[in-house]
């Protein structure tokens, strides 16, 4: 049995030192973040690449929990990484992020004041996140199953929708969904009871709980779908891009307002280009292709919302005034509470199963 | 009588026919849905070879499924050759302990890939192996491994140890005794386990997805990594080539070897 | 009959033959020490901390985690739903697996067998997540299916399989037939033919050859099967959260949860290690069954 043995090794770790052999460039960025949102663009690496000389290369997560992990388990390996501002403290006091030097990144005095010196994403006079783009999560509605769009959180309950009415897979999402239908503070929420009972009347109604847009997008273009919690960018992107039926609706209750930053982790390797990476984010020229070929949030660049065309959903409907005071921004929120909700999103899953 | 046997024996051949059928619904709905124009599915068909050409554009998926190639060929080789070791050893020899090592073929089955994937990411964080096609394949060896042990065990059980006792009392050596008399009766086996091997590392996401490094994914991890904006039909398109080209090259493959244990 | 048991040989043979089979067991146990059984350990030794020391947090020892499992009763209920699903999926891959292996082995000769052998696993090697979503298409109302069905019968019918208990089994069912088909087919392979005459010469019924011959001596092969299809089914997430909709909830997505929606590990992996515990106690208590029936 020896022999073949012997021969079997050494095949292995010749075959394995040849699936090693890539080696790492000089000028390479690392890139962390969400697959296909933005920053992976064929088009815009292809741009940037070409305008700085740096190498793009991505890496993806799929939940917060493990960009956090996949920071705390690779120092160095990343240049920049895209936070949700919500978790910025989280990162910054585990010691993942470093300070950014903004002085590098121009774009960053066209920022809306109110984000770019959030105190989300600044600490003793530093800046640790640079604001990104921002977003709603609301309702989004099949427009063949009405004839007159609705302006209020209750048609979730209407029981004229029962069984074609669906929910995202998230805890935090569906609990702070529940706050603004009671009529409470997403980020400071008195009674959870409240919210317990009102999410509990509306599961008997829900078909399923949804985790992609792609997932969503489905099942409108099949018709199961006629109203379900969802995002501003996404349902943009599948009404102009998709020529999906799909109408965002900023109910009178309130929304859910989110912003996404960049940072640098610690340790970066090449600070230089992830600074000139992330300028070149939050540039109007990339985020107005970006919005018009693709779909996209809000950019917290004014100047590039303002190169946006006039008709283009996020300076009509998001720029609307009306629409800035009903939006409630997401703070942090604590393990406690973020367990606490997971919980009862669970209980009520397992209740109306 | 034998009208029984001549029907029986025909519903059986529809029964596998049906079972077949089963199988490739699915597979064929997949390779359906690459050449239809709705990146939603949306029926009915708009008939197009457009994800085919985004597919040969689009290089970071074709690097991904060569790297998922690499890997899981020698996941196959790695595997299959300790898993039928082992099988081997756990069905000749007596020793204390057995019952336990069969035992702890069971952990890595049982706890979901999930948290074996996030144990190995961190203890290989933790003792220096770090991220890598390495890292992928001593993981992807270590989730197969149960399966070829398991597989080949159930062919083995079939296997008398008498046979290789006769053989020995006729002078072969332990060598001989393997390679001429166990192993040939266990080929099945171990071709099945082999094709299992092949089959968990191929379609192992979970693993690959917290051990690759960055710009060296493999084909399930795009795949899983787009599973929050959803994929597109490229997928489909990058599988359906797939498909047709194991169909293949299987196909031929059953021309030209036996493997099925005929007698 | 190729079927002496080893244990037999234990009183003949030497007491421990440890010495011939360490060469052939190191390799793949050392491999699974260092890339399963430490790392899981770890994940052992995580739960039962309160924090994980990576977050930095001050942590300590505690069974917490463990009690959670009874401090809510709906873990226990989706355990027990877990395991009625994967006992329903193991049931229907082998009422539907064993036959198909069955006339593989015996029924099928020559090229014709083993090009259809290769044509039940190729399935097995498209991606996981294709398969599935594949299946939503098939599945769900005014898809594939409903569609199709609608389109040959003369009478008007509404198939909507999707977001619900029978689309989550038949999904699993798809995954895992294979596994159940080949290895009833390595067992079902080796028996010998002349065997199965000589009983019909004699007068066994066909029913009679299956029961008190084909099933004990395929037995093996069934028994691997089920267990490669019931043990991971019970821990099962992907299939339930996407087929399932509101009836996807399993005990596999609640600790997927604790990783993908909180950062709590220690939780998530207590939870894995009671999954372990219970599938070894059935695994445990079924294989003295097994044997006697063998």
């Amino acid at each position: 049995m020896n022999k073949p043995k012997r021969i079997a090794t050494i095949t292995a770790s010749f075959l394995t030192a040849g699936l090693l052999a890539g080696a790492v460039q000089a000028a390479d960025l690392h890139v962390l973040n969400w697959k296909g949102y933005g920053t992976d663009e064929t088009w815009a690496v292809e741009a940037f690449e070409k305008a700085s000389g740096h190498n793009v290369i991505h890496d993806y997560f799929n939940s917060e929990q493990e960009m956090l992990t996949k920071l705390r388990t690779n120092p160095g390996t990343y240049d920049v990484v895209m936070i949700n501002a919500a978790f910025t403290g989280q990162a910054l006091s585990e010691g993942l992020i470093q300070p950014v030097d903004v002085s590098k990144i121009p774009n960053v005095a066209d920022v809306a004041l109110e984000m770019a010196e959030s105190p989300m994403l600044n600490a003793d006079g530093k800046t640790y996140g640079v604001p990104w783009v921002w977003g709603l999560t609301a309702i989004a509605v099949n427009e063949n199953a009405f004839s007159q769009l609705p302006t209020s959180i209750q048609v979730m309950w209407d029981e004229k929708h029962k069984g074609k009415v669906v929910l995202r897979d998230d805890a935090l999402e569906a609990v702070q969904f529940g706050a603004i239908a009671t009529g409470q503070n997403i980020n400071d929420i008195k009674d959870l009871g409240a919210v317990r009972a009102k999410l509990a009347s509306l599961m008997p109604q829900v078909r399923a709980f949804w985790g992609s847009e792609n997932e969503w997008n489905q099942m409108v273009a099949s018709g199961q779908l006629d109203v379900g919690t969802y995002w501003s960018g996404s349902a943009s992107r599948a009404k102009t891009n998709f020529k999906l039926p799909v109408a965002f609706v900023i109910p009178e209750e309130g929304v859910v307002g989110w912003l996404d930053g960049l940072s640098i982790p610690t340790g970066a390797k090449n600070v230089e280009g992830a600074a000139a990476f992330i300028n070149y984010m939050i540039d109007p020229g990339f985020y107005v292709e970006w919005d018009t070929k693709v779909g996209a949030p809000v950019s917290a660049n004014s100047k590039a919302v303002a190169a946006l065309p006039e008709t283009a959903f996020n300076r009509t409907v998001l720029g609307d005034p009306k629409v800035a005071a009903r939006i409630q921004f997401q703070a942090p929120v604590s393990d406690a509470d973020r367990e606490k909700y997971l919980a009862l999103w669970q209980e009520l899953k397992v209740e109306v199963k | 009588m034998m009208g029984t046997t001549r029907l029986l024996e025909l519903l059986g051949r529809a029964f596998v026919g049906l079972m077949l059928a089963f199988l490739y619904l699915p597979i064929f709905i997949m390779a359906l849905m690459s050449f239809n124009a709705s990146p939603f599915y949306q029926l009915p068909m708009d008939w197009t070879t457009s994800w085919y050409e985004a597919l040969a554009r689009n290089s970071g998926l074709i690097d991904a499924t060569w790297n998922s190639l690499r890997i899981a060929v020698l996941t196959t080789v790695i595997a299959t050759i300790l898993g039928t070791a082992a099988s081997l050893a756990l069905r000749r020899y007596v020793f204390p302990g057995k019952r336990l090592l069969r035992a702890l073929l069971f952990p890595p089955i049982a706890i979901p890939w999930l948290i074996t994937g996030t144990a190995m990411l961190i203890f290989f964080f933790g003792v220096g192996i770090g991220r890598g096609l390495h890292a992928i394949v001593l993981g992807h060896v270590a989730l197969a491994l149960p399966y070829v042990i398991v597989v080949v065990s159930a062919r083995l059980e079939t296997f008398a140890p008498e046979y290789e006792e006769a053989a020995r009392s006729l002078g072969a050596t332990q060598w001989q005794v393997t390679t001429r008399v166990t192993l040939p009766w266990i080929a099945p086996g171990v071709v099945a386990g082999a094709l299992f091997a092949f089959a968990v590392s191929f379609d192992q996401f979970v693993v690959s997805y917290f051990l690759s490094t960055p710009g060296e994914a493999t084909l399930p991890v795009e795949i899983y990594a787009a599973i929050r904006k959803g994929f597109t039909p490229e997928i489909n398109a990058v599988s359906t080539i797939i498909m047709t080209v194991s169909m293949g090259s299987m196909l031929l493959a059953a021309r030209f070897f036996r493997f099925g244990g005929e007698k | 009959m190729p079927q002496t048991d080893v244990s037999q040989r234990a009183s003949t043979g030497p007491r421990s033959q440890w010495r011939p089979a360490l060469p052939l067991l190191l390799p793949a146990y050392l491999w699974l020490t260092v890339a399963i059984f430490l790392p899981l350990s770890a994940m052992a030794f995580f739960s039962f901390m309160t924090e994980l020391p990576l977050s930095g947090k001050p942590w300590a020892f505690t069974l917490a985690n463990y009690a959670a499992f009874f401090e809510k009763s709906f873990y226990a209920v989706l355990l027990r739903d877990s395991l009625r699903l994967a006992l329903e999926v193991t049931l229907w891959c082998a009422l539907l697996g064993f036959p198909c292996a069955y006339v593989l082995a015996k029924i099928l000769k020559g090229r014709s067998r083993e090009a259809i052998f290769l044509l039940v696993i190729l399935p097995f090697w498209s991606n996981g997540l294709v398969r599935v979503f594949s299946w939503a298409i098939a599945l769900r109302g005014n898809g594939l299916l409903d569609r199709t069905l609608n389109a040959i019968l003369p009478f008007q019918v509404n198939v909507d399989l999707m977001f619900s208990y029978p689309a989550i089994v038949i999904g699993l069912v798809h995954s895992y037939l294979p596994y159940m088909v080949l290895t009833c087919y390595l067992t079902l392979q080796a028996i010998d033919d002349s065997l199965i005459e000589a009983a019909r010469s004699l007068g066994a019924s066909r029913f009679t050859v299956l029961r008190r011959l084909i099933i004990p001596l395929s037995l093996p092969g069934l028994v691997a099967g089920s267990v490669l299809i019931f043990v991971p089914v019970v821990g099962s997430f992907m299939e339930p959260r996407i087929l399932g909709g509101r009836a996807g909830t399993f005990y596999g997505t609640v600790i997927e949860d604790q990783f993908v929606a909180v950062f709590n590990w220690p939780l998530g992996a207590a939870l894995s290690f009671i999954l372990l515990a219970v599938v070894l106690i059935i695994l445990g208590a079924a294989s003295p069954i097994l044997k006697r029936a063998a």
